[in-house]
């Protein structure tokens, strides 16, 4: 493909993340971050990103597996896990993760595992599309473009 | 009878009858031969007698019958036999009678017998000694061998145990090294964790940073001891790693270049033929080449007080052996090679060299570290390589373990190389090494075109680095001058410039040096306002170091004035590449200000050489075009001037055109000298790339980076830094524990030009901030997560504003909240709220208006 399909094609998928909603306007505050100083920056974010959510969603899955469930820390950390992700911009993550908090306030088992299955849910689409579009700007400088913004 | 009876006679007589006699007598009477004494014949009655004669009386023998009659006889006391018989001599009827000793003749043989006894005796002596010499020299041999082989065995095993020994030794030396390095690490973390409690300036402090670089001592010594164990125990392996091989070589001499200056010896990298920069990246063990260069040019600048070192490194031809090798890989070849090397045990190290020379894409490398120091007597030459082995004479004073180059050269041969010391000339003094590796080429460019030719630049399609892609025409009159006091490294300078074609211009001393400069200044008036002839007389003397092509080069660079270039009106470029050791700064600069005044059009540019670490050149005093170069003059600094003058149509440019190290060498001096090169390298490549990757993202380099960024020039304006630095030079604590938020607020406010500090938590916070404001340095801004634990910020907060009254200050600080409320962040004590996560025009929004508060 050339480089102006390939570009044309990154800005209408980044823009359909934005207008289905799994990415807010704090990515593109990410964006701007992005530099000559720092130019790997999103995706230094991004990868930081999928390990703490990652190892954070292992251990809820663990804490709701346990006979007697920690509440407070498992709320402790669904608040870290929504940090993590407003920070850049996973829209639909930090939405699931308030719905999150609320239940491990009301101490809701079922609640939580649903919420918990959604969030995973979530996470692992807004993680394909985030690698799809690396993939893609990628291919572009490797086809000696640059990324348009 | 038809034969004459004399002749019969006579040869009759003449028979050797061995002691017997004879005598003969016709049947008619006549006397022939009459051989036997006292004997007469006599013929009667038709009978021929023969008579004996004794003493006492005779007797007769009837003589003539038929048949032979023996008598035998006595004469003169011997046994005779006397036979008689008739006999027919052609037709002649005679009587002979023969008289033989008693046994005939046997008897004369047996006589002789004795005579062959003895000597078949003698042959047989004769012949049984040497067989029994032989015989017994055989056995001792035998025995002897016996013997031997005995010893030999025994040897062997003693040798053998001696190896098992010492191979167990190296290994439980290298299992117990993990332990030695805990140890080693736990002492020096303790260090440091004293170090960071102790008061600075104190005498506790200063006994920790000594125990702190004995620490590191051991490591070091450690370190060089395990190599050796290691490669003894042959677990050391070679790792495959690409790399730049020119970049590896000028990153090892700039390491040791500084070490060198200040004992005031020249640590040069001589390009030689340029093959190295051909050779873009090679593969091979790059840990391990870098370990073997720094230990043979440290001992150089070890054992040098004077003069200089000179790193040298081509890429060797192939030559037949390898070939040979290359070609023919199985059976036949391999036994015909080691025929021709003449080893018996030759073929197990052939197969090893093989198996690395065989590899098509394989390079030999060969390095030479050349320096002026004392030198190694002959004698000692081979020792040194042996392990714990110094020479005592110039090793006095030095330290080290003695180690080194015996790793080196089992690293050396790990590499499929060898490693000797090379005689000098006579009459030169120091020592010089010479090693060869063979490393995998990834892309070598090209054929190499050694030395200078006419048409062009030697190097094409190269590293980007040089970026000199397509060969350009003969430099279009441009004439280097280069004024350096380091004999070595000019003529390095020199040699590798004139191989590309330059015309340049050498000066060694300050006194020649203005004389120098007029005379090409005078040169050119005289050939720009002149026509056709140049007058070569005006070519004179021009004072310089002795090389003959001196005055060819001169000629050269008055060649390309000349209309036979036919340029007559392109100005020449003259490129100054001036050293200050030589000579004081403001002289040298009268003398270039002087030379620039007389020159009218041609373009002069002056590269002044600055030492790194006393820089003495007042930057406010140059040229705008003039450009400052830290030394050393090689390598990739070497290659940015002669890209400028390749490219001299971009006299705008300069060396500086991306890159703002140059105009600022001073700032560069406080960075870490790595860092300087990655930058340079960083910001050549740029031009090509739009984001150079090397080492930016190390937050200590932004840091800086952000510094100098505020102070540079902008030319690139990319970023968003187009005068928008609100923060520039303020100081802002961050306390955040979720991670990616924390890294998301300190990369915006470094964005806006603050310093930035990280906390986690609310205690932290508070600490750091008391220490401040004992210190008396406190923070601009405080971002305060509000949800942190053990102390959230509103309660670290409180506390802040406890404590600060009592200095009478009052920082601002700003809550970051999930919340969208702000109303308990006020309440306890803060200025202002924002919400996470950090936005960047929020943040200056919220900076303005505190300042417009207060």
């Amino acid at each position: 493909m050339d480089l102006v399909q390939l570009q044309r094609q990154l800005v209408d998928y980044r823009t359909s993340l934005y207008h289905e909603g799994f990415l807010d306007e704090q990515f593109t505050q990410l964006q701007s971050l992005q530099d000559e100083n720092n130019p790997d920056f999103v995706v230094e974010v991004v990868s930081l990103f999928f390990e703490d959510s990652e190892r954070l969603l292992n251990e809820l899955s663990k804490a709701l597996e346990q006979q007697v469930i920690d509440f407070k820390r498992m709320d402790a950390q669904v608040h870290q896990l929504k940090g993590s992700s407003s920070s850049i911009g996973a829209h639909r993550v930090q939405k699931l993760c308030i719905v999150f908090r609320n239940y491990c306030e009301a101490q809701n088992v079922e609640g939580c595992l649903k919420c918990l299955q959604q969030v995973k849910h979530e996470y692992g689409i807004i993680k394909t599309k985030l690698e799809s579009m690396f993939q893609l700007e990628q291919q572009i400088l490797n086809a000696g473009g640059s990324i348009p913004v | 009878m038809g034969v004459p009876v004399k002749n019969l006679t006579d040869r009759l007589g003449g028979i050797n009858l061995y002691g017997g006699s004879l005598s003969l007598i016709t049947m008619d009477g006549k006397l022939l031969l009459n051989g036997i004494p006292n004997t007469k014949f006599i013929y009667a009655n038709g009978t021929i007698f023969l008579q004996f004669m004794w003493p006492n009386g005779f007797k007769n023998f009837p003589c003539s019958n038929d048949t032979p009659e023996t008598y035998k006889l006595d004469i003169d006391g011997k046994e005779y036999n006397v036979r008689c018989s008739t006999v027919e001599i052609s037709g002649v009827q005679s009587v002979y009678a023969l008289a033989l000793s008693h046994e005939g003749i046997a008897s004369f043989v047996y006589s002789k017998i004795s005579y062959s006894h003895i000597a078949l005796v003698v042959t047989m002596v004769l012949l049984v000694i040497p067989l029994v010499f032989f015989v017994s020299s055989m056995i001792t041999n035998a025995q002897r061998e016996i013997c031997l082989h005995d010893k030999l065995i025994k040897q062997m095993e003693a040798t053998q145990q001696a190896e098992r020994k010492s191979m167990n030794k190296s290994l439980a030396l290298v299992g117990a090294s993990h332990d030695i390095r805990a140890a080693l690490a736990g002492i020096t973390g303790f260090i440091d964790l004293c170090l960071a409690n102790a008061a600075p300036g104190s005498d506790f402090e200063t006994y920790l940073k000594q125990m702190s670089l004995c620490a590191q001592d051991l490591l070091g010594l450690l370190n060089s001891i395990l190599d050796t164990s290691k490669i003894e125990a042959g677990m050391m392996n070679l790792e495959e790693q690409e790399f730049n091989l020119a970049d590896l070589i000028e990153h090892v001499v700039d390491l040791y270049h500084p070490v060198g200056m200040i004992k005031g010896v020249d640590v040069v990298l001589d390009p030689c033929d340029g093959s190295i920069i051909k050779l873009s990246q090679v593969k091979g063990d790059r840990g391990k080449l870098v370990q073997i260069l720094s230990n043979i040019l440290s001992n150089a600048v070890k054992y040098t007080v004077e003069g200089h070192v000179c790193v040298r490194a081509w890429v060797g031809k192939p030559d037949f052996e390898t070939k040979i090798l290359a070609s023919t890989r199985k059976g036949l070849g391999k036994y015909m090679s080691s025929l021709f090397s003449g080893k018996n045990d030759g073929n197990s190290d052939i197969k090893a060299v093989s198996a690395v020379r065989q590899n098509r894409d394989s390079v030999e490398i060969v390095f030479e570290v050349d320096d002026t120091g004392k030198g190694i007597p002959k004698e000692k030459q081979k020792s040194v390589f042996e392990n714990y082995v110094q020479v005592k004479e110039t090793a006095a004073g030095q330290v080290g373990t003695g180690l080194g180059l015996g790793i080196v050269q089992s690293l050396v041969r790990l590499m499929g190389g060898e490693i000797g010391i090379v005689d000098k000339e006579f009459g030169e003094k120091g020592t010089c090494f010479r090693f060869n590796v063979f490393l995998t080429a990834f892309e070598i460019q090209g054929d190499a075109m050694y030395g200078g030719t006419n048409s062009s630049f030697a190097i094409r399609n190269c590293s980007p680095k040089l970026g000199i892609c397509t060969p350009s025409p003969k430099l279009d009159g441009s004439q280097v001058v280069l004024f350096m006091q380091n004999i070595e490294r000019r003529r390095v300078s020199q040699k590798f410039l004139e191989s590309l074609g330059i015309s340049v211009l050498v000066v060694d001393h300050c006194h020649h040096f203005p004389s120098a400069l007029k005379k090409i200044q005078s040169k050119l008036n005289y050939l720009l306002n002149s026509s056709r002839r140049s007058d070569m007389s005006c070519r004179s003397d021009i004072s310089s170091s002795s090389s003959k092509e001196m005055p060819l080069s001169a000629m050269e660079g008055t060649e390309h004035k000349l209309p036979f270039n036919r340029r007559k009106d392109t100005p020449s470029f003259i490129l100054l590449v001036i050293d200050v050791n030589a000579e004081s700064f403001s002289e040298l600069w009268r003398v270039v200000a002087e030379f620039r005044r007389g020159l009218h059009s041609t373009c002069c540019k002056v590269i002044w050489l600055d030492k790194p670490t006393s820089p003495c050149i007042d930057p406010k005093r140059l040229n705008p075009d003039d450009e400052i170069l830290l030394q050393p003059f090689h390598g990739s600094r070497l290659h940015r001037v002669i890209k400028l003058l390749s490219e001299f149509g971009n006299l705008s440019q300069g060396l500086s055109s991306s890159s703002e190290s140059s105009k600022h060498p001073y700032g560069k001096t406080r960075l870490r000298h790595t860092q300087c090169n990655d930058e340079i390298q960083g910001y050549v490549s740029s031009s090509n790339e739009r984001y150079s990757k090397q080492g930016s993202s190390s937050p200590t380099l932004e840091r800086t980076r952000g510094r100098l960024k505020s102070k540079r020039k902008n030319k690139d304006g990319a970023e968003s830094s187009n005068g928008e630095k609100p923060l520039i030079g303020k100081r802002i604590l961050i306390a955040e524990d979720n991670k990616m938020l924390s890294i998301l607020a300190i990369t915006t406010a470094t964005q806006l030009g603050a310093d930035v500090e990280h906390c986690e938590n609310g205690n932290e916070a508070f600490e750091l901030v008391c220490d401040g404001l004992k210190a008396q340095r406190n923070y601009d801004y405080i971002l305060m997560d509000c949800e942190m634990l053990p102390m959230n910020g509103y309660e670290a907060t409180r506390r802040i504003r406890i404590e600060e009254e009592r200095y009478g200050v009052r920082i601002p600080i700003i809550a970051l909240t999930a919340h969208t409320s702000g109303t308990e962040a006020m309440e306890a004590g803060m200025d202002a709220h924002l919400n996470k996560p950090l936005k960047t025009n929020e943040l200056i929004e919220v900076i303005e208006s505190i300042e417009t508060k207060e």
